[in-house]
């Protein structure tokens, strides 16, 4: 990184240059010129990361690695089971894939932020000398809260997810204690305060029960007016994103529901042909497509829905909200946007075997 | 490449890291690689995990570990950019400077990181709801222990099974990645699917509650757990459960029971709830206030099977009115809340959210012991 950008970054966005003491990598989300945003669950903390990041990037470019956890293990001198990977994001100009990586697990356990280059080349970015700053993922009482029956600090929030959208990053997150569902907003450069929401839904199906539940995962989309959600418990959720005023309770659109014994993974969104679409990956059903447009006009699901007493022999397959289309590629863990014209996505086929391909959009 | 002559690889630190160094060198290779540059030096030399190289990855496929060659009077050191994992093998592979990259132009060497075995240290300490009974719509189970865990063992070393026939119920858990630990990873959080327990919800249609009323569930934690150093548990645990049924109504500090100690005592206040309540939202879900509004000094305690909860004050209670405040977020066991019910039926009038910042209940310390006045506080 030149001095000047180093400058940039400082003045700009608060950054100072030093060694981010980040214990755990784990969501990551690109923000303002090229500004790498790092979930640390271990630490309670996000970081902001001046990656330097100064390649120039090809909108036709594609990768394909297979079996991806092999040159990791090589780069990191460690077994193929040590290589943990947690989340990837795409540089948006130099289009460098980046990978939070745990090597190993427990007291040997050393979080990584793993660079892939346009030729596949393998490097990690370093975590000292770095403009960077930070934020506190805030829950756990304070120590001094007379309430507190223990002194340990147990309550904590887990970052699932996160997105940068003008100004504010926005973090989704689990308690380890109430079931509640806080998406929490906070303003970039960071000023210490954040702002929350929460969310509240209603479910789908019968119409009659209201919910709240933790997001999982979430994607802005239509020139970020709105947010498409996935819940731990599956149903897809659209917000408006203008109406997301901080600490007041916001309803959404429940769209789609995913089916039982099923996670939403990840969700991205491309447009192909002049239309804009989502993709979601799932733990345990097929990566789903759902139109933009489809979803618009799609009311809310708030209908009592029959169909659900009515299949109770069958299968019961998650038909309910705009129509939407199976893809066929296996076992998609993390989706990004690579470069408009293809979307990356890193695939298990088997236990184990991570691959990291490319798919250009008019495939999908 | 020099033919006959061994090279020694050991164990060593540098600088306070750990590193490879190798000795054995000719004099013409020290001197060659002496008067390598950085960048140089992995034309000539590389360090992989041996596992690759036994599997037949083809070298020109992957890179070498990360980090850096440093050469002296009779040895050079390698420096790994992260540490070397005990009980890993490293292979180096020295290619000669006018031959081709190709494997076959180069020896391999190979040593093995030793495996630290230590005896396994750790236990569960408890497991929670401590309860023998819990509702059929259960939400969370907490689980200590008493070392910091690794990450990644919960599909493994977690099951519950009927009691009656043995049988494993599948899916009782929502897999979470990352899995919720605090922050030591001393206590961890189970969620019961809750796509299983809402009403209305595909995965409670297809599949019903993760649990059935009145057929007792065994939960164990197996021994396949992990603490942080990689040691198994000691032992695994069992805990039985009778299932009740539904729990499905918000938390009502009404339905409580206060009581209240005589005035001029240090004696413990109790709250008895009416119902079992979340173990680790009663950490910090209630205090005591004097009729001033200030927090007394004193000492909470969440009682038996979570059914009540006790303070101590630190001096004695003074006469009059005192207040429990009561966190609003409080849930019992199934998740309801003293705002909400956590699948809430629209149509019941009495399931409605409420909508206040704070509850309390009001109790009064008497000069002489005698039941406490009782009542709800409400204010929003």
């Amino acid at each position: 990184m030149t001095e000047r950008n180093v400058a940039t970054a400082v003045s700009k966005y608060g950054l100072e240059v030093g060694k981010p003491g980040i214990k755990s990598v784990g969501p990551l989300a690109f923000g303002p010129e090229g500004i790498l945003f790092v979930g640390d669950n271990a630490g309670a903390a996000i970081f902001a990361i001046d990656v330097g990041d100064a390649d120039v990037g090809n909108d036709h470019r594609e990768i394909k690695i297979e079996n991806l956890a092999t040159p990791l293990a090589a780069y990191l001198g460690c077994s193929r089971d040590d290589v943990l990977i947690r989340d990837m994001a795409v540089h948006p100009s130099s289009q460098n894939v980046y990978l939070a990586v745990m090597r190993s697990s427990g007291e040997a356990a050393i979080p990584v932020l793993i660079k892939v280059g346009a030729d596949g080349n393998i490097s990690d970015v370093s975590l000292e000398g770095v403009p960077f700053s930070q934020t506190l993922i805030e829950d756990a009482a304070s120590e001094d809260d007379p309430r507190l029956v223990s002194r340990d600090q147990l309550r904590t929030v887990t970052v699932t997810d996160m997105c940068y959208v003008d100004g504010l990053l926005l973090v989704a997150g689990t308690s380890n204690e109430e079931f509640s569902s806080t998406l929490r907003r906070i303003p970039f450069p960071f000023t210490g305060k954040t702002l929350t929401n929460s969310l509240e839904i209603f479910h789908v199906s019968h119409g009659r029960y209201e919910t709240a539940a933790p997001i999982r995962t979430f994607v802005p989309f239509a020139n970020n007016t709105s947010l498409l959600a996935s819940y731990t418990c599956t149903p897809v959720v659209q917000f408006s994103l203008s109406n997301l005023q901080a600490g007041t309770h916001v309803m959404g659109k429940t769209v789609a529901e995913l089916g039982a014994h099923n996670r939403p993974l990840d969700i991205v969104s491309y447009v192909s042909g002049g239309e804009e679409y989502l993709l979601i990956s799932n733990a345990n059903h097929p990566l789903t497509k759902i139109s933009c447009k489809e979803l618009d006009q799609q009311g809310p699901l708030t209908e009592p829905d029959r169909s659900l007493d009515e299949r109770r022999d069958g299968p019961l397959s998650p038909t309910v909200g705009p129509p939407r289309q199976e893809l066929p590629h296996p076992g998609v863990r993390r989706l990004a946007n690579l470069n408009g014209s293809h979307v990356l996505m890193l695939q298990e086929e088997e236990a184990g075997e991570i691959h990291l391909r490319s798919y250009d959009v008019a495939t999908l | 490449m020099s033919k006959g002559r061994q090279l020694e690889l050991e164990w060593s630190e540098h600088q306070g890291r750990n590193c490879l160094r190798v000795r054995g060198w000719t004099k013409t290779e020290i001197r060659e690689l002496g008067g390598l540059a950085a960048a140089e030096f992995s034309q000539r030399l590389v360090v992989l995990p041996s596992e690759l190289l036994e599997s037949g990855v083809e070298l020109g496929t992957v890179p070498a570990i990360a980090g850096r060659f440093e050469a002296d009077e009779d040895s050079v050191c390698f420096l790994p950019r992260f540490p070397f994992l005990d009980g890993m093998g490293y292979s180096l592979l020295v290619g000669a400077a006018t031959e081709d990259k190709g494997v076959n132009s180069r020896e391999v060497w190979n040593l093995q990181r030793p495996t630290l075995e230590f005896a396994p240290a750790t236990d569960v300490v408890a497991i929670y709801p401590s309860g023998n009974q819990i509702p059929v719509n259960q939400l969370k189970l907490y689980v200590h222990f008493s070392n910091p865990m690794s990450e990644g063992c919960v599909a493994r070393a977690v099951q519950v099974r009927r009691a009656d026939n043995n049988e494993l119920l599948q899916g009782v858990f929502l897999t979470m990645e990352p899995e919720l630990w605090d922050l030591k990873r001393r206590r961890l959080t189970l969620l019961l699917d809750p796509g299983r327990i809402k009403r209305g919800l595909v995965p409670n249609a297809e599949e019903g509650y993760p649990l059935i009323e009145g057929v007792p569930v065994i939960v164990t934690i197996a021994t396949d757990f992990r603490d942080a150093a990689g040691r198994p548990l000691r032992a695994s645990v069992e805990r039985r459960y009778e299932i009740g049924p539904l729990v499905r109504a918000k938390v009502n500090p009404a339905d409580w029971r206060c009581d209240s100690p005589a005035a001029g005592t240090t004696g413990q206040l109790t709250v008895e709830f009416n119902r079992p309540h979340d173990h680790a939202l009663l950490q910090h879900s209630l205090w005591i206030y004097d009729a001033a509004g200030l927090a007394l000094a004193g000492r909470g305690s969440v009682g038996s099977a979570e059914r009540s909860w006790r303070f101590w004050p630190e001096l004695p209670w003074a006469g009059g009115q005192h207040q429990v405040v009561i966190d609003p977020n409080l849930e019992d066991l199934a998740g309801n809340s003293l705002l909400r019910v956590f699948d809430r039926d629209i149509m019941k009038l009495e399931d409605a959210p409420n909508n206040v910042q704070q509850f309390a209940l009001d109790f009064s310390c008497a000069p002489s012991p005698k039941p406490a006045h009782l009542g709800q506080k409400l204010s929003s």
